[in-house]
């Protein structure tokens, strides 16, 4: 029987802290001691018109946290306790929860859609509710329901069909939600309140639709509708019907043809005249058709021969249209619109789909563009010229650079003349679009620049003068400076034209690092970033005395950073995030300054003091360990070899404390890695450290509470340790194994419907086959027969990764070198193994016919290894 | 999830600040660093193998400091004037204009092979690379070619910095290597290649990523003609490491095993002492071309060279050659050495007869492919246990050279032990050690003993160690004592290196302690 809980739920939102906290413990407590009756008395109360809303919004609360987290490990636990619940007691529950959706409180109906999505989240893949579907549907039948009940009833629809998988619906189900939801729609027969639920609730009911949109006449009339309520009074629905539009475009882009006529119309009409909110949506649709398009392009190439998803090349017919249409959102600009990245508005995202059209049409949006940028660019009104100038750097990319190179080298004085605009919109955009300039048409390796020896020295001096700008503008200039450095990256002799101004650029980039005139920290983290690919991409034999001055300097400011004043967790944070830029700048010397053997020295000097400051950094956060310091450090470690082993005293127990990072996994992420990084740099003497770190990361491992993208580089660091220490891993060697056994039977049986679980399932894989190399290999010359036992299993997990199509390269790759390693390093004992398993030959053909040299030539090793095997 | 506000569609706008795209990105390449430091450690020792090519020195080139040879200063001015010749040959027009050319240049060329000491300086000075390398342009007629490669063969020939200077003609030299090309320029080509690649890595490696080596490689295809000797020669030039990947780049070439292994059967000797060197380099490097080698059956044709040439050339490379493949694969050797076709004798035989041969370095060469099989399994050595090698072995540890003693000592002992595995003490072969040590082989190993070479010390230490333990009824410590024996470790007592002190030491407390001799 439920309990009588309410003066504990209002209690719990008392303003007294004594006594919140006391219901709150009574609370716990019951869930803690009768998690049935917890849940049955809090329906109770939500189900309870008599109650206050407060204890039932509470109730509805604590129930959906009872159901589901965020935490994958938490909500596994939370829906095995559902699931031990008695059946009658959940029938109950679940009882109470539908016939709160017809209540007139509007709170309660809302929270208690919630909580039945949650519910059928678990059980309906498990058909354990197969009445719910049912139950619903004569909601929406029943002439004599309400229209609030109708309203509830379609939006625990949409919950619901978002929440579970449409393999969980029969096809019946499906048909009748979705005609249920239709009629929902329906502008004669229901009030707005029902209409906006219904069509929110299409939203998420249109993956479910795949059986119904290839019917012509189910499509249509699912189209006919969307469209209808695409034009209705209220902006607010208009706006969700739109969404509607969007997500066909994207999940039916095949069968649209018929409807594009209408489509457009109903966009354009849109973008031109209606609120912001639903031609923001407009614009996403065509958007969306871009974003289609262009990967059915990139699908298309023609090495591979599969048959690709058709194009209908909608963007190329509607052009004329199209882009007029979005050039006049360009000028709709807000009048004090805030530079920063979260700004979204009609212009921004007409300026996004101009782009994306670019990149669909390429050089067709050209001769449609640049008559727009002539006309306005000179106008006297900022809106114009700011307009035209967005919209040249929109289409930089897509075009060839044939076709762009005439213009761009035309305009590009006039572009520089503008950086001194009077209208800041103006001068932050032309920056931007110098950016894009020299991110598109600035790569001398490839034997194109706009830039020139003899237009170079003045494109350097208007840019450092606008680094000066105001920090939206300097922030976009740094974006300007970065591309424009990028491109001198393997260009060879060309990348010295840059060398006589690094000086100059490092000056303003220090400069703008250091201003304090910009919101937050975005300029500073700009200018920093700049300045590392300025040092990355630089001719090194030129800049090393440069560089080499640079580090002291930035060496200052990071021992500078231990004496700001800490007080707030305000305060450091600010520490932190500067650290982290100063870190990484330091990350990107060292790993430029040992490329080469004649400035590696500049390091080696610098070794002991770069690792002072940064354990003093680790020094400053107790609780966590700093990413960017681990991330040079891992840097340090290459650059000094073997000498590094002087600073593992002192810095292991910060990558204990890294690998144990769980809550930040890209900590534990990144101090794995560096750990490799160590690995290769100590060789054995990372070994007195190796039985506490290889601890450390089978606890990992084993954990579910650490992120899972951890994982696969762990089984790569087995494999660092392994080629490092060598004969010593036999210690580890039979926990490693079984986890790594145990990891590739979890790959085996995973969802290849789940693209992004089959991504991991392939990192998983590729690391597990590292894991194995490393660790034969380390072998190799000691301790090979330890691998006997392991053998079969590895051989076999080549056999099934052999097996799957869905394979990565990556993965092939790692499997071929470690069958060629165990046939290498065992040898002899294992022959027998080679014989049973038939696969290989076939697999190694296939490896063979492979248009990636690099797997041909494994393949080719390891051909070559099992050949001398079988030869003796 | 179903909750509430759920943001409508948005997406990142075109026009955006650089600064974090550029961190992760950054972040990105720091992991993918790391990963191709992974990489290529692990392809690293993947390729490496645990002898590499033993190091044929290159001749010491004759220092030349001292210029007494009086015609010097007339043969440079008559480069300086060849030069001038053919510059003004280069910039000539019409008719008649190409004679002008080949004449120049036979007269360059004429005086670049003239002496000891050719005047490559003079003519590099006068300028002569840049009109060589023009005097090469593709559709030249072939005398025009020929002479100016010939040139250049020679020019390479010369001081390091010399061979340096024919950069600039390296792209066209190797472009006249095609099949297009008549033979003997293609011929000459490949000679002035193999000069070059002869002088170092560095200049290895620029003609490896200009694309020399597959032509050179196709040029061997042939079945006969001076043309594939000296590509050949060229080609093993150029794969000589220690950088592995020219090898590997070698067996990648469609057909190359093929050809090597036909050479290989042929009766020339001197195609087949260039092909042999490069099977030397192959078998070093690569252990994909080990095993497609092997595969091929390359010991067996190995053995039979070695059993039917005379020529030290040949048997050099090719004991060489065997050395590497035994002691990468000494399971292979065993397929030869026992394999079906009574082969049996003939290998050790072979082998036998080398050691027999006037020559120390095939001698010595014999001696480590003889110690390489000796190491292998108990079927190894019982074959050359009962071999007709083993007196020969005998009188070789009595009297030969040192080095050649050495060889010849590590044979004898590994026939007596078997192969050892991690710390324990090896097994006797007491058999073979009763036969050994009844040869007379005792007086070798104690004379090593006494050698300042730790090493050869170490091995007759240990060989003592073996006698004094594994002779049947207690014999050993009489016949060491009677071999002098006792003396010789003794001088080890206060020896600086403590592991053959503490050997010696150990021994003589061991089985000449205060109980030796009192039941006499």
């Amino acid at each position: 029987m439920a309990m009588e809980i309410t003066q504990f739920l209002l209690a719990a939102q008392s303003a007294d802290a004594r006594v919140r906290t006391e219901a709150e413990g009574s609370l716990k407590q019951f869930q803690e001691q009768n998690l049935p009756q917890f849940l049955l008395s809090l329906s109770f109360e939500l189900a309870n018109n008599e109650k206050p809303s407060e204890s039932r919004r509470l109730a509805g609360i604590l129930l959906k946290n009872s159901l589901d987290a965020k935490d994958s490990g938490r909500k596994e636990l939370l829906v095995k306790q559902w699931c031990a619940i008695d059946l009658a007691l959940k029938s109950q529950i679940k009882e109470l929860l539908l016939r709160t959706i017809g209540s007139s409180v509007p709170e309660a109906r809302h929270t208690s859609a919630q909580v039945i999505a949650k519910v059928a989240s678990i059980e309906v893949p498990q058909k354990q509710w197969p009445e719910l579907v049912g139950s619903l549907l004569s909601n929406m039948t029943q002439q004599e329901s309400p229209a609030h009940l109708k309203q509830s009833t379609l939006e625990t629809l949409g919950y619901v069909c978002e929440e579970i998988s449409h393999h969980d619906l029969v096809q019946d189900e499906v048909n009748s939600v979705l005609t249920a939801v239709v009629q929902g729609m329906n502008q004669a027969a229901n009030n707005a309140e029902v209409r906006l639920a219904a069509t929110k609730a299409l939203l998420n009911a249109l993956d479910f639709s795949q059986t119904n949109f290839e019917n012509e006449m189910e499509r249509s009339y699912i189209m006919k509708m969307v469209c209808e309520t695409a034009c209705a009074k209220e902006p607010v629905i208009r706006q969700a019907a739109f969404e509607c539009l969007v997500s066909i475009a994207s999940t039916y882009y095949e069968v649209l043809e018929q409807y594009m006529q209408t489509l457009f119309e109903l966009t354009a009409k849109a973008v031109k005249e209606d609120e912001e909110s639903v031609a923001l949506q407009a614009v996403e649709f065509w958007s969306t058709i871009c974003d289609e398009e262009i990967d059915r392009q990139e699908y298309d190439s023609p090495d591979t021969g599969d048959s690709s998803p058709p194009h209908s090349g909608f963007i190329e017919k509607a052009l004329p249209h199209l882009v007029p249409m979005l050039l006049e959102t360009l000028e709709k600009q807000e009048e004090d619109q805030d530079h920063e990245d979260d700004v979204w508005n009609i212009s921004m995202a007409g300026g996004t789909c101009l782009g994306l059209v670019a990149r669909t049409v390429g050089d067709g949006i050209v001769p449609l563009v640049m008559p727009f940028v002539e006309i306005n660019i000179r106008k006297p009104n900022w809106r114009s010229r700011e307009a035209a100038t967005y919209a040249f750097g929109s289409i930089l990319e897509g075009p060839t650079i044939d076709k762009l190179a005439p213009m761009v080298a035309a305009g590009l004085e006039f572009l520089l003349t503008a950086t001194k605009d009077e209208n800041n919109h103006v001068r932050d955009t032309t920056a931007w679009t110098l950016s894009r300039i020299f991110e598109f048409l600035h790569t001398p390796d490839s034997g194109f620049s706009v830039i020139s020896p003899q237009n170079l020295p003045r494109i350097v001096g208007v840019l450092l003068e606008s680094m000066k700008d105001v920090p939206n503008v300097a922030e976009k200039v740094c974006g300007a400076i970065y591309n424009l450095a990028q491109g001198y990256e393997d260009a060879g002799a060309s990348s010295s034209l840059l060398s006589p101004y690094l000086t100059e650029i490092i000056q303003h980039l220090l400069a703008a690092a250091e201003r304090t005139d910009g919101p937050e920290s975005k300029l500073r983290s700009a200018s920093y970033e700049t300045l590392n690919e300025v040092v990355r991409c630089s001719n090194l034999l030129e800049a090393s005395g440069i560089i080499g001055q640079l580090l002291p300097v930035i060496m200052v400011k990071l021992g500078q950073t231990m004496d700001l004043q800490v007080v707030s967790t305000e305060d450091r944070e600010k520490q932190a995030e500067l650290q982290a830029s100063l870190c990484g700048v330091l990350q990107v010397i060292i790993q430029k300054l040992s490329s080469k053997d004649e400035t590696k020295p500049i390091v080696m000097q610098n070794a002991d003091q770069i690792m002072m400051l940064f354990l003093r950094v680790f020094g400053c956060h107790s609780s966590s360990v700093h990413e960017e310091a681990m991330l040079a450090i891992g840097a340090l470690a290459y650059a000094t070899g073997a000498e590094f082993a002087k600073y593992m005293p002192e810095l292991f127990k910060y990558l204990q404390t890294g690998l144990q990072n769980f809550e930040e996994y890209q900590v534990c992420s990144i101090t794995v890695g560096v750990i490799g990084d160590i690995c290769r740099a100590l060789d054995d003497k990372i070994l007195p450290f190796c039985d506490q770190i290889m601890s450390l990361l089978i606890q990992n491992l084993q954990s579910d509470a650490l992120h899972r993208s951890v994982k696969p580089p762990i089984f790569s660091c087995f494999g660092d340790i392994a080629l490092a220490i060598g004969g010593h891993f036999e210690r580890y060697v039979a926990t490693a194994l079984q986890i790594m056994q145990g990891a590739a039977q979890v790959c085996a049986q995973m969802d290849t419907l789940d693209e992004e679980l089959m991504d991991y399932g392939n990192q998983l894989r590729r690391s597990i086959f590292e894991a194995y190399s490393g660790i034969l290999q380390g072998f190799k010359d000691a301790k090979a027969e330890l691998m006997v036992p392991y053998a079969q299993h590895l051989l076999q997990f080549v056999e099934l990764v052999s097996k799957d199509s869905l394979r990565d390269e990556s993965v092939t790759k790692a499997a071929v070198a470690a069958m060629g390693d165990l046939a290498d390093v065992v040898g002899e004992k294992i022959k027998p193994l080679f014989s049973n398993f038939t696969f290989c030959g076939e697999f190694l053909n296939e490896c063979l016919d492979s248009e990636d040299d690099d797997l041909k030539d494994t393949a080719r090793w390891t051909q070559g290894m099992i050949a001398r095997l079988m030869v003796t | 999830m179903a909750d509430d506000g759920s943001a409508s569609n948005r997406r990142d706008p075109i026009k955006s600040s650089v600064g974090n795209v550029a961190g992760q990105r950054r972040r990105q390449q720091a992991v993918t660093v790391a990963k191709e430091r992974r990489e290529s450690l692990v392809r690293a020792k993947r390729l490496c193998r645990v002898g590499t090519n033993g190091g044929d020195d290159e001749d010491a080139r004759v220092e030349n400091e001292m210029m007494i040879d009086e015609e010097q200063p007339v043969l440079e001015a008559q480069t300086v004037k060849a030069v001038e010749e053919l510059k003004s040959a280069v910039q000539s027009q019409g008719k008649g204009a190409m004679q002008k050319r080949v004449t120049a240049l036979r007269e360059l060329r004429r005086l670049l092979s003239k002496s000891e000491f050719p005047p490559i300086d003079a003519a590099l000075t006068a300028g002569a690379i840049p009109l060589l390398v023009q005097c090469l342009s593709f559709g030249s007629p072939d005398e025009q070619l020929l002479e100016s490669a010939w040139c250049l063969t020679n020019i390479a020939a010369g001081k390091p910095e010399e061979t340096k200077a024919l950069l600039p003609a390296l792209p066209l030299l190797i472009a006249h290597l095609g099949e297009k090309n008549s033979a003997p320029v293609a011929e000459q080509c490949a000679w002035a290649i193999g000069n070059v690649a002869g002088e170092g890595e560095e200049l290895r490696n620029v003609l490896l990523s200009q694309g020399a080596l597959p032509p050179l490689a196709r040029m061997i295809f042939p079945d006969k003609g001076s043309t594939v000797r000296t590509a050949a020669w060229a080609l093993s030039n150029l794969i000589k490491g220690p950088e592995s990947k020219a090898a590997a780049q070698l067996v990648r070439v469609d057909g190359i095993v093929d050809a090597i292994l036909r050479h290989l059967k042929k009766t020339d000797e001197e195609i087949a002492t260039e092909i042999a060197w490069i099977v030397v380099y192959l078998s070093a490097l690569s252990d994909i071309a080990t095993s497609m080698l092997l595969k091929g059956g390359i010991l067996q044709l190995l053995v039979e060279r070695l059993a039917t040439s005379d020529s030290l050339q040949l048997l050099i490379p090719v004991l060489r050659s065997l050395g590497n493949f035994v002691s990468v694969d000494p399971k292979a050797m065993l397929t030869i050495l026992i394999g079906g076709q009574n082969t049996e004798e003939n290998a050790i035989n072979v082998l036998g007869k080398c050691l027999r041969s006037e020559h120390r370095v095939l001698k010595k060469e014999a001696a480590w492919v003889l110690s390489n099989i000796a190491a292998g399994s108990i079927e190894h050595k019982r074959v050359i246990h009962s071999s007709e090698a083993m007196p020969l072995l005998l009188r070789l540890l009595s009297t030969s050279p040192f080095d050649i003693k050495k060889e010849v000592a590590y044979v004898l002992g590994n026939l007596c032990v078997e192969s050892a595995e991690g710390d324990a003490r090896p097994r006797i072969i007491q058999e073979h050690l009763v036969s050994i040590v009844s040869g007379g082989c005792l007086r070798g190993f104690i004379d090593l003993v006494r050698s300042p070479d730790i090493e050869a010390a170490r091995l007759g230490l240990q060989f003592i160690e073996l006698v004094l333990r594994g002779m049947p009824n207690g014999e050993g410590p009489k016949l060491v004592e009677g071999e002098d024996g006792i003396d010789a470790m003794e001088r080890f007592q206060f020896h600086e290196n403590e592991e053959l002190r503490v050997m010696a030491n150990s021994l003589v407390d061991k089985y000449f302690g205060e109980d030796y001799g009192i039941n006499e």
